[in-house]
């Protein structure tokens, strides 16, 4: 007895920090914004209040449901392209080349996070506007000017430099360890090789493809700096609405509806998707 | 021999830095159920993956009812295999596997759903046709990876090492189902494997690997009772090994002369023994006699009992002779009662000389 105890003594004490992190600065801040999301704002002040006026006039407006549909819109698109663009990537990596080279390419791949989001999405700028790169090609060719700025494009651009190298890190780790004698069993029940991909290899790395793209959508549906900077905010995706409603008489209230919708959104989403990837029959 | 289904003809296998198929040539009957038998590294699995296409040969041919096979993808063959770690398909439940083959072939969804659940029933595990294949027992796991190799009613079957993860009582049940499907189907199996009672129970044939080459193949019979070479004569375990030089060669016998005295063995097969030759000959350990008694007879070897092992009805006795060599003998539970042993006490062991047999080399 004493000694289970003395265990549970240690368990917590680790246990705790994080614990108390956890706490201080997760659960409470999200408490409070949810009770901010019940606030009232009076004169550009905000009042400590239990109204529901902040919820009505959000989820009441069809601004918001548009901007909802449109931000839903760009990350599903953005959790399809990056999750179709990057198997062939993955596959080889998983499949067609050495350990080494495998190795290699997982570290490349993570180079692109040494430097700032904010700094690959600038130099994007470059490469989108008018007057850049695609367009100046374009015209070698007699089309364009055409510019890619400010346009859902733009955006998703802007998405994919933020998670495509993430989604091909975890493709590649989930293919990789892949038992290979699965593979070779379908082609020796004749299964070619094209099929084996759709009917073997997808549904064994069912799991770490669903998460990859969770990841996508994730990053993809709370971020602001590329809907903000390549976008050019207009049509406005959720995150921008949150920073308008706090610049625009400080309606910090309003922004927690958002903000609270867009959490349980995410949850929602997150939680089906994990719940499809480990279902089981049988 | 029937007619032949498969032909290796000079078919080797070479990796960047070892060959672990030396040029060799075999024949498959139809309807024969081959044990390839060796130890780890010895190229009996990489022969099996060549008759699959999974390893193409870089030398050589193999031929399946007459045709080149080099070239024809995995895919494109019938030769489907049961693995060693079965490799069921985990995302697919029992019956969903054993349709896999059907599928690719094109078959109806109805028709190859009566299928599957035929041969499930087929091998007893019918009850479990919807089951998840990660909740089945090994035993049953086994049954399904069968059921999806023989549902395309192939013309042979390749197994590697199928057994090796069951319990030893599962083993003999599954050795018995795997024979009776083999002669009811009267398809050819060929079986690799690194264990002897497997080899030997099942097979009408067997070849020993050794290094990327064929040591010996034949019956299982002829390879315990006439091993070809040293190499087979160790591998098969329950012999024992005299090596020796020629002392003469008379026209009724040959006197070998080994660190354990002069023994007589069988002339016909040492007939061209010249004296002073070097000779090898072994003697099963099913055909060695004790006794406690030095026994009036030749090839006797005076001995100390150092420990045996039973098992069965049958025991085997370890016995150290002068020099240090250990002889094994092999006798029934009944007639050692009849034997008054000691450990350490003195024996005599003793071999007809028509049951010895000269190894080639």
């Amino acid at each position: 007895m004493a000694e289970g105890q003395r265990r549970d003594f240690y368990a917590w004490f680790w246990r705790a920090p994080l614990l108390v992190w956890q706490l201080l600065f997760f659960v409470v801040p999200l408490a409070f914004m949810f009770v901010m999301s019940f606030w009232l704002v009076k004169n550009y002040r905000m009042t400590p209040a239990f109204a529901f006026d902040n919820w009505a006039k959000m989820l009441g407006w069809n601004i918001f449901w548009s901007s909802y549909a449109y931000t839903m819109a760009l990350a599903v698109a953005a959790t399809i392209l990056a999750s179709v663009l990057a198997f062939p990537a993955a596959y080889g990596l998983a499949f067609r080349v050495t350990d080494t080279t495998r190795r290699w390419a997982l570290f490349f791949l993570i180079i692109p996070f040494f430097t700032s989001y904010l700094v690959r999405v600038y130099a994007w700028q470059v490469v989108l506007a008018g007057n850049g790169v695609i367009s100046a090609m374009l015209g070698w060719v007699g089309l364009g000017p055409i510019s890619l700025l400010n346009t859902p494009i733009g955006t998703l651009v802007g998405y994919l430099t933020l998670s495509f190298p993430l989604v091909v890190i975890l493709q590649t780790i989930s293919l990789a360890s892949i038992d290979k004698t699965l593979i070779e069993a379908a082609h020796n029940m004749g299964c070619s090789p094209l099929r084996t991909v759709f009917s073997v290899i997808i549904p064994a790395a069912k799991v770490g493809l669903i998460v990859a793209g969770l990841f996508c959508f994730i990053l993809s549906f709370g971020d602001f700096v590329s809907p903000y900077y390549l976008g050019g905010s207009k049509p406005p995706t959720l995150s921008i609405m949150i920073v308008d409603s706090t610049k625009s008489g400080q309606q910090w209230p309003r922004a927690a509806v958002i903000a609270v919708v867009m959490i349980l959104s995410l949850l929602a989403i997150a939680f089906t998707a994990v719940k499809f990837a480990y279902r089981r029959r049988g | 021999m029937t007619q032949s289904l498969v032909v290796f003809d000079k078919v080797e296998k070479r990796f960047a830095d070892f060959t672990a198929v030396k040029p060799t040539s075999f024949e498959i009957a139809q309807g024969e159920f081959l044990a390839i038998m060796g130890p780890s590294g010895c190229g009996k699995t990489t022969t099996l993956r060549m008759l699959a296409g999974l390893e193409a040969p870089t030398g050589g041919e193999i031929r399946f009812e007459g045709k080149v096979m080099n070239d024809v993808k995995p895919h494109e063959r019938d030769t489907p295999m049961v693995w060693q770690s079965l490799a069921l398909f985990p995302f697919l439940n029992a019956r969903e596997n054993v349709e896999f083959g059907l599928k690719m072939r094109g078959m109806e969804a109805a028709t190859r759903k009566k299928k599957a659940l035929d041969w499930l029933d087929r091998l007893g595990i019918g009850q479990f046709a919807e089951r998840n294949v990660a909740k089945l027992s090994g035993g049953q796991r086994q049954r399904v990876a069968l059921a999806r190799a023989l549902v395309t009613e192939p013309k042979i079957l390749l197994l590697d090492e199928p057994l090796s993860a069951l319990d030893a009582h599962l083993v003999i049940r599954m050795q018995s189902v795997l024979t009776k499907l083999q002669k009811e189907l009267g398809i050819t199996f060929v079986y690799v494997t690194h264990s002897q009672s497997e080899a030997f129970a099942m097979a009408d044939r067997v070849i020993i690997m050794a290094q990327g080459e064929i040591a010996q193949i034949g019956k299982a019979k002829d390879i315990y009772r006439a091993p070809a070479n040293k190499f087979v004569a160790e591998f098969v375990g329950r012999n024992n090994i005299f090596e020796g030089t020629v002392k003469a060669n008379t026209s009724g016998s040959v006197q070998v002369e080994t660190r354990l005295g002069t023994f007589v063995v069988p002339t016909a097969a040492a007939s061209t023994a010249r004296t002073g030759d070097p000779l090898s000959f072994v003697v099963a350990a099913d055909l060695v006699q004790v006794s406690t008694k030095k026994p009036a007879a030749e090839n006797v070897v005076e001995c100390q009992l150092l420990s045996e092992q039973f098992m069965g009805t049958t025991v085997t006795l370890f016995l150290e002779a002068a020099d240090g060599s250990e002889i094994k003998v092999q006798i029934g539970q009944r007639e050692l009662e009849t034997i008054d042993l000691t450990h350490g006490g003195r024996l005599y062991a003793s071999w007809p000389s028509s049951r010895a047999h000269v190894l080639a080399g």
